[in-house]
C-alpha cells in the first residue's frame, strides 16, 4: 500500500518536474542511445553463442560465458559510474508522518533493484542462452539461466549502490572496488582459476535450476541491501540535520586571488563551490580520478597504437573541464538571483570558470610527464591536446552557459530531486566527447601525425588566446535567454 | 538618488494576471510599504523591478534607466527577497566581502559599514565559522539584509523583511531602515503582512490586491493603520 504511494509520488514528481516538457530532446536521445545499444548487446549475444562454439569445440559456450561472468559483473559494475545515478527520493514529507523509516528506504532500494538497467544484459544473454542452452535443458533452462543472470545484475546493483555512496561520501572509499577487484584477479592468477570455475558452476547451477545456486544469489542481494540500508539511514539523519559542517575547523581564504579584482573573486567562489558542496566536490574527485586511470592506461600496452594514445592523450585533459562545465550555471542555479542583481557579474563568473579550468589542464600535463620521458606521448601531443582543450573543447563546452536552466543540488543526494541532465547537456557532452577524438584521428590519417597536432595547436590556441571575445558572446546570449533559464533555475530549485 | 517609475506594468502567469500597474511613481527618498494578501503580487512586483522576471507589459525605470535593458540600475540597487540571493556555501563573513567586492569595498570598508549593525547581528552572526546554510533562517534573513546595505545603495528593496526575526531583532531592523533613510536619503521598498511595522516605519502604503495597487494611503500622519486593519478585517 505505502510502496504503491511513494512509486506514484515518485512517478509524478518525474511527470509534473518542470523540465518534464521541456526536455523532449532529451528523452530522444535516450531512447535512441537505448535502441543502440540494446540492438549492440543482442549483436554480441548471437556472436558469442557461435563464436564460443566455434573458438573452444571443447566446451559449451555457456560454459565460456559463465567463466567470464566476473569480466561481465565488473564491466558492469564500471558502466554503472557513468550511466546511473544513486536514488533519491523527497523523503521530507512522510518523515512526520506514521511511516517508519525504514520502510522509505526499503522504497529506495526496491526501487534501485527494479531500475531498467539492470536488465537491460538480457538484451545479451537472452539471445545467447536461446542459442547454447536451448537444445540441452529446453525453455526452462533459458528461462532460469536468464533469471540467475537478472539476479547477479541485482546483486551488482547493490554492489555498486555501496560503494557509489561511500565513494561520495569520502574518496578514499575508492579502495573498496579496486582491492576487491585486484584479489579476484590475484585469486584467479595464483589459485588455479579459482573464480571463473566458481562462476563456471554458477551459471551451470541457475541452468540446471538448482535451487541452491539462486538461494545463495538472493542471501548476497538481502546482504548487500541490508547494509545499503544502514549507510542510507546515516546519510538520510546527516543531511536531514545538515550536521555535517555546522561547525569548519579551518576556513579556507585563498587570499592570493584577492589582487586579481572581481574575476578573481569569482575564481575563489569557484575554488569554495567545489570544495564546500558534496555534489560538486564528488564530481570534481571522479574526474581527478580519472585522470589518474586515464594517465596510468598510458603504461599499459593495450594503449601503445596512436588511437589508443590520441583518446587516453585527449580525453586525460578534457575530462575534467567536460565533466564540471556541463553543469556550467546550474549549481549557480541556487544563488542566481542574487548574482543577477549585480552588474556583469555573469561575464565575470564565466571568465573566473574558464581560467580555473585552464589552469587545472596542468594537473595531467603534470602527471603525463613521466609518460613523455619514456616516449609513451611525445610533448608536441602534450602541449597540442593541451590548448585544443582550453581552446576548442571549452569553446564548446562553455556553450552550455547560454541554455543550461536547471538547478543542480549543491549537497541533497539522497532526500533530493530526482535531477537528471537536460537533453542540450547530454548532446554538448557528446559533442565534447566525439569531435575531439574524430578530429585528430580523421586529421592523423589525412596529414599524418606531426602536421594534425600543429593544426590541433592552431586551433587551440586561436581559441584560447580570443577566449575574452567568446565569453562575451557567451555573457550577451545568457542575458538575452536570461528569463527564461531563471524561471528554469527557479522551478528546479 | 532614486526614483521608480513604472508604466503600465504586466505580468501573467498562465491566465492569473499577477501584477498589472498602469503608472505609480515612488520618489526619490520615499519609504514605501507594500501590503497586500498572499498571491496579491508583491513579490512579484518586485522581481519586476529588479528585472528577475520578464514583464509581459509596460516597464519599471529605476532614475529612468528601464531594468530591463541596462544593468546600470545595478550599481545603485541592494535587493533582498528570499534565500535564493544567499551563496549558502560561505561564511556570513566572506559573503558580506564578496558582495563588497562587487562594489567595488574594500574588506576594512565592509568591518566598518558591519559595526552599524552590530546590535542587529547580535553576536550570533559574524566569527561563527559557520556556512551561511548552517544559520537559521532568523539569521539567514538577517544576512540577506545586511547583503542588501552593506554597499549603501540608493534604491533599497525588500520582500518581507520582518519574516523569521525575534522581535527585538525586528524592532532593531526597523530603527536601522529608519537610520538609513535619514542618513542616506536613499528610497526603500519593503513588503510585509505586519501592519503595525509597516505603519511604523512607512509614510506612504500601497495596497495591492489581485496585483493592481488598489490604495495609495499616505501615512505621514501615522493614521493608515486602521484603514488597513478594517480592509484585512483585523479585529
Amino acid at each position: 500500500m505505502l510502496l504503491k504511494e511513494l512509486r506514484k509520488h515518485s512517478k509524478l514528481a518525474a511527470k509534473r518536474h518542470p523540465m518534464f516538457e521541456k526536455n523532449k530532446f532529451g528523452k530522444f536521445y535516450i531512447y535512441f542511445m537505448m535502441l543502440f545499444w540494446a540492438g549492440y548487446l543482442i549483436f554480441f549475444g548471437i556472436l558469442f553463442g557461435f563464436g564460443f562454439a566455434d573458438g573452444f569445440p571443447t566446451m559449451e559456450p555457456y560454459h565460456i560465458m559463465n567463466k567470464g561472468l566476473f569480466i561481465i559483473l565488473a564491466l558492469d559494475f564500471l558502466l554503472r559510474f557513468a550511466f546511473q545515478k544513486t536514488p533519491t527520493q523527497e523523503i521530507k514529507p512522510y518523515l512526520l508522518l506514521p511511516v517508519k523509516k525504514n520502510k522509505l528506504l526499503n522504497f529506495l532500494l526496491l526501487k534501485s533493484a527494479a531500475d531498467t538497467y539492470n536488465a537491460f544484459w538480457l538484451f545479451m544473454i537472452v539471445p545467447f542462452a536461446f542459442i547454447t542452452t536451448l537444445k540441452f535443458f529446453g525453455i526452462t533452462g533459458v528461462i532460469t539461466y536468464c533469471l540467475g543472470f537478472y539476479l547477479l545484475m541485482i546483486l551488482n546493483n547493490y554492489w555498486y549502490l555501496m560503494c557509489r555512496t561511500l565513494i561520495n561520501e569520502k574518496t578514499y572509499f575508492v579502495l573498496i572496488p579496486i582491492i576487491f577487484y585486484g584479489l579476484l584477479l590475484a585469486a584467479e592468477v595464483t589459485l588455479d582459476n579459482v573464480v571463473s570455475a566458481f562462476t563456471m558452476n554458477l551459471g551451470e547451477m541457475f541452468i540446471e535450476s538448482k535451487l541452491i545456486g539462486f538461494l545463495g544469489v538472493l542471501i548476497v542481494i538481502l546482504g548487500l541491501g541490508w547494509i545499503n540500508r544502514i549507510i542510507m539511514l546515516k546519510n538520510l539523519y546527516a543531511e536531514l540535520a545538515k550536521t555535517e559542517d555546522t561547525k569548519v575547523k579551518h576556513v579556507s581564504e585563498y587570499k592570493f586571488l584577492e589582487r586579481y579584482g572581481e574575476v578573481g573573486e569569482y575564481f575563489r567562489l569557484e575554488l569554495k563551490l567545489l570544495f564546500r558542496n558534496k555534489r560538486s566536490k564528488s564530481m570534481f574527485r571522479m574526474g581527478c580520478f580519472l585522470i589518474i586511470m586515464l594517465t596510468a592506461m598510458l603504461f599499459t600496452p593495450s594503449y601503445e597504437g596512436p588511437f589508443g594514445k590520441s583518446f587516453v592523450g585527449i580525453y586525460n585533459f578534457a575530462i575534467l573541464g567536460i565533466l564540471m562545465l556541463t553543469q556550467v550555471m546550474s549549481f549557480e542555479g541556487n544563488y542566481l538571483d542574487g548574482l543577477m542583481s549585480r552588474k556583469e557579474s555573469i561575464y565575470n563568473l564565466l571568465r573566473a570558470k574558464y581560467y580555473f579550468y585552464s589552469f587545472a589542464v596542468l594537473v595531467p600535463f603534470i602527471l603525463m610527464i613521466p609518460a613523455m620521458v619514456m616516449g609513451k606521448i611525445s610533448f608536441l601531443m602534450a602541449v597540442s591536446y593541451s590548448f585544443f582543450t582550453t581552446g576548442f573543447i571549452y569553446f564548446i563546452v562553455l556553450q552550455l552557459a547560454v541554455y543550461n536552466n536547471k538547478t543542480t543540488p549543491l549537497n541533497e543526494s539522497l532526500t533530493g530531486r530526482q535531477s537528471t541532465g537536460t537533453g542540450f547537456q547530454s548532446l554538448i557532452s557528446f559533442m565534447a566527447f566525439g569531435i575531439p577524438m574524430m578530429a585528430t584521428n580523421l586529421l592523423r590519417v589525412a596529414v599524418g601525425e606531426t602536421i594534425s597536432l600543429w593544426i590541433l595547436l592552431t586551433i587551440g590556441l586561436i581559441l584560447t588566446f580570443t577566449s575574452n571575445l567568446w565569453i562575451m558572446n557567451i555573457y550577451k546570449r545568457f542575458m538575452k535567454r536570461r528569463y527564461k533559464n531563471m524561471e528554469g533555475f527557479r522551478d528546479t530549485k | 538618488m532614486a526614483t521608480i517609475t513604472v508604466n503600465n506594468l504586466q505580468k501573467n502567469f498562465g491566465e492569473k494576471r499577477a501584477v498589472d500597474i498602469d503608472n505609480y511613481v515612488i520618489n526619490s527618498g520615499e519609504i514605501l510599504g507594500l501590503v497586500g494578501n498572499n498571491g496579491a503580487g508583491k513579490t512579484t512586483f518586485f522581481r519586476l523591478i529588479v528585472d528577475l522576471l520578464k514583464a509581459d507589459n509596460g516597464s519599471a525605470l529605476i532614475n529612468d534607466i528601464d531594468s530591463s535593458k541596462s544593468e546600470e540600475w545595478k550599481n545603485i540597487t541592494g535587493a533582498f527577497i528570499d534565500e535564493g540571493f544567499l551563496i549558502d556555501y560561505l561564511t556570513p563573513e566572506e559573503y558580506f566581502y564578496f558582495i563588497g567586492k562587487m562594489y567595488g569595498l574594500k574588506k576594512e570598508e565592509v568591518d566598518e559599514r558591519l559595526t552599524t549593525f552590530e546590535r542587529f547581528m547580535n553576536g550570533e552572526v559574524v566569527g561563527q565559522k559557520k556556512f551561511i546554510r548552517n544559520f537559521s533562517a532568523g539569521n539567514k534573513q538577517k544576512i540577506g539584509i545586511i547583503s542588501a546595505m552593506i554597499h549603501h545603495p540608493q534604491l533599497l528593496i525588500l520582500d518581507e523583511p520582518f519574516n523569521f526575526l525575534d522581535p527585538s531583532s525586528q524592532s532593531i531592523i526597523k530603527h536601522i531602515l529608519k537610520d538609513f533613510n535619514e542618513q542616506t536619503g536613499a528610497t526603500i521598498l519593503i513588503s510585509s503582512h505586519n501592519l503595525n511595522h509597516t505603519t511604523d516605519i512607512c509614510p506612504r502604503i500601497a495596497l495591492l490586491e489581485n496585483g493592481k495597487i488598489i490604495r495609495d494611503i499616505d501615512n505621514t500622519d501615522n493614521t493608515a493603520e486602521k484603514e488597513l486593519e478594517d480592509y484585512f478585517n483585523v479585529d
